[in-house]
């Protein structure tokens, strides 16, 4: 049952010690990040094969930093240090990650990172809906060096990304976007340590004229086997003045985007219709930060 | 095969033989016979396993001991000074915010970590301070009672 296979546990100074450690290893070594995730599933039974416990805490990569005009946010960045930098605190297009930080309580916050979360491959995580909206991607290293992965080709399948053996993700990028953009993230979770049952995260960008120029919408929660970009939205959106009608309408485009599951905690049904409001209230919420009049 | 490691626990540091897989609320327990961080769900849902870590509110279920060497831990042994029960203690006491006691010392350190920066603090504000503990007893708002006094009394 659970790790009792733990024989040894490694705390690697670098970032290609951990590479070492992965080829030395193979799948008999586990990566730990804040851990949260991790033992969950331990806590279920699962990782009966781990051996050697591999804790990145010391693998240099806590830290958000501008990059190519945009942010570089390190793998073993929690929660709370990323809710608390700058650019994630202060600024309208990096809103929706401000939103997704806000509903875990402190304890997850203070734990869990950015990397964590985001190699978790879970459909039902916030944040890695929120970066999908921000166009993020991974960058991984491996025996073969560094890479980069849109994060939209990361996710592929529940709890599968598309990192190859012998990789693990050091950072997630996200890009400069481009002047009057804004993002916002809304859920819906029975208790504030719950998983969603719906998200929604959405970035809308105008133009010089206040039509809206570019959009993404991406839905997670139990809607797919990852959290699902709801290009038919995007499709109503575009070119168009943002006002309530058009956000209601977008909204309704989402039926054709996802396809629900019923589960024990809500019907495929009630998380239709749950999206399509939550969707219509972040583009609500995106518009005021960009200080839009809405008609 | 167990490993010898060295934790910084209340103040005093202890060398400890742990397995690579033991969590920290084990160690604490088992091994420290630290009792008062107490374990529940045993899976990061209830809070009740709260500990700082550098100050920080964590659920000691799912940190491994390893990965808290070189950290200070503070348990809610740790919080009376020179025989005086934490401020915070005392307002428990004082509002009855306690029934069967289970979450009690996991609402003590997540209260004790917010109000590290938090000034006279609203309720909605203190609700979502706790909002990662569960108690099945109180309903909460002697709980949040208690937090307010302890943060008004300073």
């Amino acid at each position: 049952m659970g790790i009792s296979g733990v024989r040894e546990f490694c705390r690697p100074q670098s970032a290609r010690d951990v590479v070492d450690l992965l080829a030395k290893h193979g799948d008999r070594a586990v990566l730990l990040a804040g851990g949260t995730f991790l033992h969950g599933l331990f806590a279920r039974g699962l990782g009966s094969g781990v051996e050697v416990l591999v804790d990145l805490q010391k693998a240099g990569l806590s830290y958000v930093k501008a990059a190519n005009g945009g942010l570089a946010l390190g793998a073993m960045t929690t929660f709370r240090e990323l809710a608390e930098s700058e650019a994630v605190q202060k600024t309208a297009e990096f809103a929706a990650i401000r939103d997704a930080l806000q509903y875990p309580p402190a304890q997850i916050r203070n734990q869990a990172t950015v990397g964590g979360c985001v190699a978790s491959a879970s459909s039902l995580f916030d944040l890695p809906v929120a970066l999908l909206a921000l166009d993020g991607s991974v960058k991984s290293l491996g025996p073969r060096g560094p890479r980069e992965t849109t994060l939209a080709k990361f996710f592929v399948d529940y709890f599968e990304h598309s990192l190859e053996k012998g990789e693990f993700l050091t950072e997630v990028l996200l890009p400069k976007l481009p002047p009057r953009s804004a993002s916002a993230f809304l859920k819906l979770e029975t208790n504030s340590n719950d998983l969603a049952l719906v998200n929604v995260a959405v970035r809308i960008t105008l133009d010089q004229a206040g039509l809206c120029r570019d959009a993404r919408v991406v839905i997670g929660g139990g809607v797919g086997k990852a959290p699902v970009r709801a290009v038919s939205c995007e499709a109503v959106l575009k070119g168009q003045r943002p006002s309530r009608t058009l956000f209601e309408s977008a909204a309704q485009e989402v039926s054709s985007d996802i396809q629900p599951v019923s589960d024990h905690r809500a019907s495929g049904q009630y998380r239709r219709a749950v999206a399509k409001v939550y969707l219509r209230r972040a583009l609500l919420r995106a518009a005021e930060r960009l200080g839009v009049e809405i008609a | 095969m167990k490993q010898v490691i060295a934790l910084e626990v209340n103040g005093e540091r202890h060398e400890i033989a742990v397995q690579p897989s033991a969590t920290l609320l084990q160690v604490l327990r088992e091994e420290l016979d630290l009792l008062g961080t107490k374990q529940a769900c045993d899976a990061g849902g209830c809070g009740c396993c709260t500990v700082l870590l550098d100050g920080r509110a964590v659920y000691s279920c799912m940190v491994f001991a390893m990965s808290a060497q070189d950290k200070k831990i503070t348990t809610i042994e740790g919080l009376p000074k020179d025989g005086k029960l934490d401020p915070l203690q005392e307002a428990f006491i004082q509002a009855g915010a306690v029934q069967c006691g289970y979450c009690t010392s996991g609402m003590i350190m997540a209260a004790k970590e917010f109000l590290t920066s938090a000034r006279a603090p609203s309720d909605p504000e203190i609700r979502q301070a706790i909002s990662g503990n569960l108690c099945r007893c109180t309903g909460y708002h002697k709980t949040v009672d208690a937090i307010r006094m302890a943060a008004s009394g300073r």
